[in-house]
């Protein structure tokens, strides 16, 4: 099993954030975390990637547990988050944020050759290379964000709201890159609330409402539940 | 048209006259007038300067009046009467506020009434002068001509500069071919020329080796101090400009590495009588300990906890320093004293020259480092902490590990200022290490373009030279300083010099890590 979450407890301060929430991922899949606002979603990535701390429970990855190894050695066993809201350092060139994204990685050759396949999957990101992040456009940043996060070579990526703020065909295009990089050994881990789009290409999906997992199943079950449809899909 | 013009004129001399108020009233004037004697080579300090150069003073404020109310081509009609009108207006407006100020004054002067009771600088001289010897009366009168005279020149003689087709197509002609001289293929071909390079290389050497020869004690001490604030910028600025963390009580660390070095050195009263060398690297060490022991318990708050921590570390410090308590071991109020002056094989270096040489090695180490470290992949690892600390952990960096080598690099670096600082003076005691340093790096830091190694060198020379050079001013020096410091932040907020991303220089660089292409 390559990711395994137990009874996970988040606290900020005195709010209780996440409830004792369990659930994994088998190699090789997609499994989405869909739900509203607030639900915990963005909680239990930070969790995972170990830049937040679990007051209990546990967070094993690849058999071994993380819950309290420090953020920079748990990327270095490859598990690599995309943050959200298209966080990407705004002041660097594209070529400076995706070298940051290597930063665990010294060999210069083997960076040279995944900034080259980067910039082959995104060709925009190519032109636009000593351009400041800051100046893309808004997809342009989302593409950023994850080549930066391919960069570090991820055995898991962590996604969290790919689609936040993107037009529709941008939407479009991000979920294939999204299918092609799982398609090539890459396992993800993706929190949307663009819950029809995640659960279309999720082999499993949770759903969190107010820090606690509410329902499970896999992505096509979700998408003809009923109450999902009325409650994170649009009603009908 | 016309009334608008006048409008402008009437509003431009009340500002001005209110200026010309303010600056006699502080003694400006006299001062004012002693920077042109000085400009025309006359040195004039402690006795009133001669009446010519008060003149050419007001006639300078009057022009600038005239000038400022002249007409602005592209968003106004210009005429020569709009421009007479709004340059007379001023200057007689400006002129009236001095006459009237004048004439108040020269009463008061002439009833034995000693305003100096309540406006210190106000001295009779200062009115004598402001009134050009004369009677109160006779006097403003002159004044006011001399402004209104002032204001009407400076505006026409500007309006001729703008609309004379012929002096301005030559001024446009003699701009453009000396850009074009610059721009030129040969002179960037000199410019990028190997040879050339170094042999501007070895002619800044000669300079630097030279210069503190032959310029005397004064400037050795004046230049001294630019370097010391220069290394005190340069390791500000790895935690604030790099890693993006504010410490304001930046001074703490140059306390500790000046004191560690004074009491191993000096003989009172300890009688350790260490080598400067040994000392100088026990300070260093010492200094970079305490930022190390600042930093361990904070660094990984964020926020600007590290701000207010240090400005509490700076002043316990300088408190302890001064206190009963630690007198025995520290000193006390009195400071340490003898501090030794490095050696070389038994031979001591102490004169001016010999400092001087040694801050221009330990400057140019100093740089050489940071310079190093800005393009290092610790140095990339601060800047993506300063930039988002979040996104800096999901890429892996050890946020607080790369904080905490910061900040004990730049205590390192202040350490080391300490040690020249106080082995250069020979003494050291708690006042060197006033919160004030603290503000004075900050402010050379961002005055100069925060992050940017060049900009800290100017910034310092700024900030510490200049104000030696214009010892005259030196009543206003806060007051010039603080204006310098907004006319900036409106001007220039990212600093003389802000730092430049060197990436977006090579636009055309085809290989993806920025190598050579």
């Amino acid at each position: 099993m390559m990711l395994k979450v137990e009874s996970l407890q988040v606290f900020y301060g005195a709010i209780h954030a996440l409830q004792g929430i369990s659930f994994h991922l088998e190699k090789g899949e997609i499994v989405a975390l869909i739900g509203a606002n607030g639900a915990g979603k963005s909680t239990v990535l930070n969790t995972v990637s170990g830049i937040l701390r679990p007051r209990e429970g546990a967070v094993a990855f690849e058999d071994q547990e993380i819950h309290e190894v420090p953020p920079q050695e748990i990327v270095r066993r490859g598990v690599i988050q995309v943050p959200e809201g298209r966080k990407i350092f705004s002041r660097m060139t594209v070529t400076e944020n995706l070298e940051m994204g290597a930063y665990t990685h010294t060999d210069r050759a083997e960076i040279a050759r995944d900034m080259e396949s980067v910039f082959e999957r995104f060709s925009r990101l190519r032109e636009r290379r000593n351009q400041l992040g800051g100046t893309l456009s808004g997809g342009e940043q989302q593409m950023l964000a994850i080549g930066r996060g391919l960069m570090a070579h991820p055995t898991l990526l962590l996604l969290d709201e790919p689609s936040m703020g993107l037009s529709p065909i941008l939407v479009e295009q991000i979920f294939d890159i999204i299918q092609d990089i799982n398609e090539q050994g890459t396992s993800i881990l993706l929190v949307e609330q663009n819950a029809q789009m995640a659960l279309a290409i999720a082999d499993r999906a949770y759903v969190l409402e107010t820090g606690k997992i509410v329902m499970q199943g896999t992505g096509d079950d979700l998408l003809k539940d009923p109450s999902v449809i009325e409650a994170y899909l649009g009603g009908h | 048209m016309r009334s608008s013009a006048v409008d402008k004129g009437l509003r431009t001399g009340v500002v001005f006259g209110i200026v010309i108020v303010t600056m006699f009233l502080i003694g400006f004037t006299v001062t004012g007038a002693g920077l042109v004697g000085k400009i025309f080579g006359v040195q004039s300090s402690y006795s009133t300067p001669p009446l010519v150069f008060f003149s050419i003073f007001m006639i300078l404020v009057g022009a600038w009046a005239g000038v400022t109310a002249s007409p602005r081509p592209l968003l106004e009609a210009d005429t020569w009467n709009r421009a007479l009108l709004a340059g007379g207006s001023s200057g007689a407006v400006s002129g009236l506020f001095s006459a009237i100020i004048g004439f108040l004054f020269g009463e008061l002067n002439s009833n034995r009434i000693d305003p100096r009771t309540y406006l210190p600088s106000v001295s009779p001289e200062s009115i004598k002068m402001f009134l050009f010897d004369q009677t109160p009366f006779i006097g403003s009168l002159l004044m006011f001509a001399l402004m209104t005279g002032s204001g009407l020149a400076a505006a026409a003689l500007s309006f001729y500069l703008r609309n004379n087709g012929a002096v301005r197509s030559s001024l446009r002609k003699a701009s453009e071919s000396v850009w074009d001289s610059i721009r030129s293929e040969r002179v960037s071909n000199i410019i990028q020329n190997k040879y050339t390079r170094y042999a501007s290389l070895l002619a800044f050497a000669a300079i630097l080796i030279i210069l503190p020869r032959t310029w005397g004690g004064y400037w050795n001490y004046v230049f001294g101090t630019v370097g010391i604030y220069i290394i005190l910028g340069l390791g500000l600025n790895i935690i604030t400009g790099w890693a993006g963390q504010l410490v304001i009580g930046y001074v703490a660390f140059f306390a500790v590495g000046a004191y560690t070095f004074a009491l191993l050195t000096a003989p009172e009263p300890h009688h350790l009588m260490m080598n400067f060398w040994v000392a100088l690297g026990l300070g260093v060490l010492a200094a970079a300990i305490s930022g190390l022991l600042i930093g361990l318990p904070i660094l990984n708050l964020r926020g600007d906890y590290l701000a207010i921590v240090t400005l509490g570390f700076a002043e316990i410090i300088r408190i302890l320093l001064k206190s009963d308590l630690m007198t025995p071991y520290t000193a006390g109020p009195r400071g340490i004293r003898d501090i030794a002056g490095p050696t070389i094989l038994g031979k001591s270096f102490i004169s001016d020259v010999d400092f001087m040489y040694l801050i221009i090695i330990a400057v140019l180490v100093v740089t050489f480092l940071a310079n190093r470290l800005q393009n290092s992949r610790t140095g990339k690892a601060w800047y993506a902490i300063n930039l988002d600390e979040t996104v800096a952990r999901a890429t892996g960096i050890n946020a607080f590990a790369s904080k905490l080598l910061a900040l004990s690099l730049s205590a390192a670096v202040a350490g080391l200022a300490g040690v020249l600082f106080a082995s250069r003076n020979q003494f050291t005691g708690p006042d060197d290490h006033a919160l004030m340093v603290s503000i004075n790096v900050i402010c050379l830091v961002i005055v100069g373009g925060i992050g940017n190694i060049p900009g800290i060198f100017l910034g310092a020379f700024a900030l510490k030279g200049l104000p030696e050079i214009l010892r005259e001013t030196e009543n206003y020096r806060l007051l010039i300083f603080g204006v310098l410091l907004i006319v900036m932040m409106r001007l220039r907020p990212e600093g003389f010099l802000p730092a430049k991303r060197p990436e977006l220089e090579k636009a055309s660089v085809q290989n993806p890590l920025g190598k050579e292409a």
